[in-house]
């Protein structure tokens, strides 16, 4: 008891450090914040319906990144794969077999999950700049099939004739976008949960153990690389089934959509947004196409200029990108509500 | 003191180039032993301890566990078997907290770290287990603090509790006191103490206090050789041992 009691007092004056805040986790309040912005942003912007469903499916597929980035330190530039490989098998379902939505959802993200799985098992191996090359080589490698089987995925002209049948049975994709955007903001909500879920699982702390130290995690037991290819494996489903969600809401699937150029957009808006925080991936995602949006609408010569100059900013002023933020905010706020606490001791 | 063989080093020999760090050391631990090893700085205890634990590969020598060659073995897979190690220098995920360290190393035990949509914080007897172990260490009131902004003594207090936590058959401490306050020393040993009887514990430790509270049985390593082994008693007595090491620590005093 009394060496409980000096122990506490010890700890008392580490504790004058302000203590570290919550701060991948902004709680279970920012998935319905997610939902009444969706919502919000339907009845404000009904004319830029397309955008929007845009924004969440891209939404989405940054989530995976931010899987395997933020809480597995994989550093890639090919998460495109998975997205183009789960457009890709939605959209030839579509076209030959099947019509339902959530089925097509399904068969993309088990075909991204799948291509992950395998993949990763091959390249999760390897680390730093090599993993990064192997990562720009699956995406290469999976456009230039989608290339070649022209057949199937219409080549360079791109995969159409996707027609999903109405969502339950009930709500028909309608021409102003309405359904399309509910339906997208919907699967992001639910796919917000389920990555929440996993990242504060048994599996998500470990995931995070091998990202900080792959050592010591077998020190304790466990096996870093079966982590990190599940991982890749889960995350890989979460963008094939953005993916599919963008083959199922736009109707068509391109091949830049399994580009590189799609994967490095990903990573900047998951940076503008901020890793490990789940949140970070959506908001980076609304910021960046929406400005992109604005800017090159206004501004067609220089926008990219903008974004540019933008991101110095962020990465200079808040490192954590800007979900990071909020949680500086509110520690500032609460540093300032009670000021004489920790003020008598410095 | 005769209980089964855990631990059996035979002719275990490493050399970094021309440098032999480890030459031809056999050891023995049985359920039960208590054996502190020592040595002056550089003698190659902590090598000894990475080639036992396979984070080294030895050029020569076997390493068997509870009667089981492992010598081929990787390091997570001996961890498995049951022997743990301690890290000289604490070796933790700073961004964790205290009590994350702590879930990690038990669900990892019990190999319930493949759990994807269960919640750490629902998993049955997780919360009870962690909770003793915060307890045993006196870590229960910075369980919430992320180990990076924690005093160096706590991390160290930290490093055994994972180790103990992993309930080892044989467990290597390496030098476990070191960065610890004196005053929280007793923790150490006191949390030995309450492991089951039946495991052995080799620790390595400088300070001789400590090594004659707990050890029944110490074994000197100087230069990558064993030079003797023997009771506390025996050890402290022997000039040879006062030479290479008591001798010169009690001269540095
Ligand atoms: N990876 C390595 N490559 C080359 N030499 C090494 C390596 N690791 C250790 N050594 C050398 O091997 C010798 C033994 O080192 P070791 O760390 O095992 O000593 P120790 O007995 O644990 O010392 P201390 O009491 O200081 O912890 C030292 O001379 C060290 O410099
Ligand atoms: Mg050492």
């Amino acid at each position: 008891m009394t060496m409980a009691g000096r122990t506490a007092s010890r700890t008392g004056v580490a504790g004058a450090h302000p203590p570290p805040a919550a701060r991948r986790d902004l709680g279970w309040i920012g998935i319905p914040l997610v939902a009444v912005a969706g919502l919000a942003a339907f009845w404000l912007l009904p004319d830029d319906l397309a955008l929007l469903t845009r924004i969440a499916a891209s939404a989405l597929f940054v989530l995976s990144l931010d899987l395997v980035l933020g809480y597995g330190g994989i550093a890639t530039l090919g998460q495109a794969a998975m997205y183009g490989t789960g457009a890709y098998a939605a959209g030839i379902a579509a076209v030959n077999w099947i019509s339902d939505p959530f089925a097509l959802l399904a068969v993309g993200g088990l075909a991204g999950g799948l291509i992950a799985l395998v993949t990763g098992a091959l390249i999760l191996h390897a680390h730093g700049l090599t993993l990064l090359m192997l990562t720009i080589a699956v995406g290469q490698i999976v456009q230039e099939i989608a290339n070649k089987a022209r057949d199937w995925t219409g080549g360079s002209d791109g995969l159409s004739g996707i027609d999903p049948a109405p969502v339950l049975g009930l709500f028909r994709f309608d021409l102003y976008g309405r359904t399309a955007f509910l339906f997208a903001l919907a699967v992001l909500v639910v796919a917000l949960m389920v990555a929440r879920r996993i990242v504060r699982s048994p599996f998500g702390l470990a995931c995070r153990g091998v990202k900080e130290d792959p050592l010591r995690v077998s020190a304790l037991g466990g096996s870093p690389k079966s982590y990190l290819v599940a991982l890749y494996a889960v995350a890989g489903v979460f963008a094939g089934v953005a993916g599919a969600l963008t083959a199922v809401t736009s109707g068509i699937v391109g091949l830049d959509s399994a580009g590189f150029p799609w994967s490095a957009e990903a990573l900047v808006m998951l940076v503008l947004g901020g890793t490990g925080r789940l949140y970070g991936a959506v908001i980076g995602t609304a910021v960046f196409m929406g400005i992109h949006h604005i800017l090159a609408s206004s501004d067609p010569f220089h926008w990219m200029g903008f974004i540019g100059l933008f991101l110095i900013g962020i990465v200079l002023f808040l490192p954590g990108g800007i979900a990071s933020g909020a949680g500086r905010l509110s520690a500032l706020l609460s540093a300032l509500a009670r000021p004489g606490r920790d003020g008598g001791r410095a | 003191m005769s209980g089964a063989a855990l631990l059996e080093v035979e002719g275990l020999s490493r050399n970094f180039g021309g440098l032999q760090v480890a030459s031809d050391i056999s050891l023995t631990l049985r359920a039960g032993d208590r054996c502190a090893l020592i040595g002056p700085n550089g003698a190659g205890k902590t090598t000894f301890v990475n080639l036992v634990t396979g984070v080294i590969p030895p050029s020569a020598g076997t390493i068997r566990l509870a009667g089981r060659d492992v010598t081929g073995l990787p390091a997570a897979e001996r961890v498995r078997l049951g022997l743990i190690r301690s890290f000289q220098v604490a070796r933790l995920f700073r961004s964790m907290t205290v009590r994350e360290h702590l879930e990690l190393a038990v669900l990892q035990r019990d190999r319930r770290t493949f759990r994807l949509f269960a919640s750490v914080a629902r998993v049955a007897g997780l919360a009870g287990e962690v909770a003793e172990l915060l307890d045993a260490m006196g870590l229960g009131a910075v369980a919430s603090t992320a180990v990076g902004s924690l005093p160096y003594g706590q991390q160290r207090l930290l490093e055994i509790a994972l180790a103990v936590a992993m309930k080892p058959k044989v467990l290597i401490l390496d030098e476990p006191a070191a960065g610890v306050p004196h005053a929280e020393s007793q923790r150490i040993l006191d949390a030995i103490d309450r492991l089951p009887t039946d495991l052995a514990v080799l620790m390595i430790e400088h300070d001789m206090d400590l090594v004659f509270r707990f050890a029944s049985s110490i074994v000197v390593l100087a230069q990558g050789r064993l030079l003797c082994s023997g009771t506390a008693a025996e050890i402290a007595a022997d000039p040879q041992v006062r030479e290479v090491y008591l001798g010169s620590r009690a001269d540095a005093r």
